[in-house]
């Protein structure tokens, strides 16, 4: 542990300059590698800094993958923001946006033409109520009711 | 975040030291270029995008894990495929056992003497290499970090995952033991 002697200052300096002659030594002979070895970590090198490219690539096709996810209105967002690549990030805001105005028309369409047949169906009713032979104030009368009950029971019998 | 050319220029100017690095420990160049391959392919795939000046602190720590890794994968493999040699005898003492036996050591006077000069250089450089192997591995580790790789004692202490005080007890006994050594041999570095 650190309980061991302390050098003195001379000492320390001494080793320290020894220590360098040593590894200045080492520095000399490791330059002269055989060459099938150098070549091996030339290799090993490039190996490296070519995962580091593939690394690096997925990286940036993750950014507009998210974006489509996000939906339109945090690409058209991230389209002012993103002064480097204005091109891509407006055409990333276009594409995206594409659906989102489909799945808004067909939104649209479908309440027209849920109004429309509602507004239909009630037209339909009205239409039969009035040119029928019984008079609308006849269905607010208790006893028309009673009467439709007794003679909806009659035929069965 | 760091250039490709920067990490480039990052990566060629360790992986030499790297690689003796990981000779001293491991003792098998083959396995010593797959730690440094397996290091740099994790700085690049994980740390690529850090800042230039981060990147010697990260492939130190990389560079030590990988290291460990292949320890701990050479001792999973010995205990599978060499289980049968603990019935031999009391040899095991330790996972670098057979690491040690497989060093073969320093070759001196091999060359031919084509310079002087150039022979002793060798000679003094393969002792020294010889000396740095011998040393137990955290000292080694402290001393080439501190020295070789010029990271100072908080930042070789961080590397290590030790004290700042370890850091110095582990150089002054590793430049201890190496004069010490080489001085045996008259060496004089």
């Amino acid at each position: 542990m650190n309980t061991v002697q302390t050098p003195s200052p001379q000492a320390e300096a001494a080793a320290e300059r020894f220590a360098l002659r040593v590894t200045a030594r080492l520095s000399s002979g490791t330059d002269e590698l055989p060459y099938d070895i150098t070549e091996r970590l030339r290799a090993s090198r490039m190996q490296a800094l070519a995962k580091r490219k593939k690394a690096v690539a997925p990286a940036r096709l993750a950014a507009p993958a998210v974006v489509h996810a996000g939906g339109g209105s945090a690409a058209l967002g991230r389209g002012g923001h993103d002064g480097n690549s204005e091109g891509g990030s407006w055409w990333n805001a276009l594409v995206s946006a594409v659906p989102l105005l489909a799945l808004m028309a067909g939104l649209v369409m479908i309440n027209i033409a849920q109004d429309e047949s509602s507004v239909h169906d009630v037209a339909e009713v009205d239409a039969a109520l009035l040119t029928d032979d019984l008079p609308p104030a006849a269905y607010a009368d208790p006893g028309f009711v009673q009467f439709l009950k007794t003679s909806a029971q009659a035929p069965s019998r | 975040m760091a250039t490709e050319q920067e990490l480039s220029d990052f990566l060629k100017s360790v992986e030499k030291r790297a690689f003796k690095r990981s000779v001293y420990h491991v003792r098998n160049e083959e396995a010593a270029l797959d730690i440094v391959q397996d290091s740099m392919l994790k700085l690049a795939e994980h740390y690529g995008d850090k800042p230039a000046a981060e990147l010697p602190m990260l492939y130190q720590r990389i560079l030590s894990n990988c290291t460990l890794d292949w320890f701990r994968r050479q001792k999973t493999r010995n205990a599978l495929f060499s289980s049968m040699s603990d019935f031999e005898g009391p040899g095991e003492d330790g996972m670098d056992f057979d690491l040690l036996e497989a060093y073969s050591g320093p070759e001196d006077g091999e060359r031919a003497e084509s310079a002087e000069d150039l022979t002793r250089r060798a000679q003094i450089f393969r002792s020294i290499e010889a000396e740095i192997a011998e040393l137990p591995p955290r000292q080694r580790e402290a001393f080439l970090m501190r020295y070789w790789e010029e990271m100072d004692v908080a930042e070789t202490a961080a590397a290590m995952g030790c004290s700042e005080g370890s850091v110095k007890t582990h150089c002054f006994r590793a430049i201890h033991t190496l004069s010490k050594a080489l001085k045996a041999k008259g060496i004089e570095p």
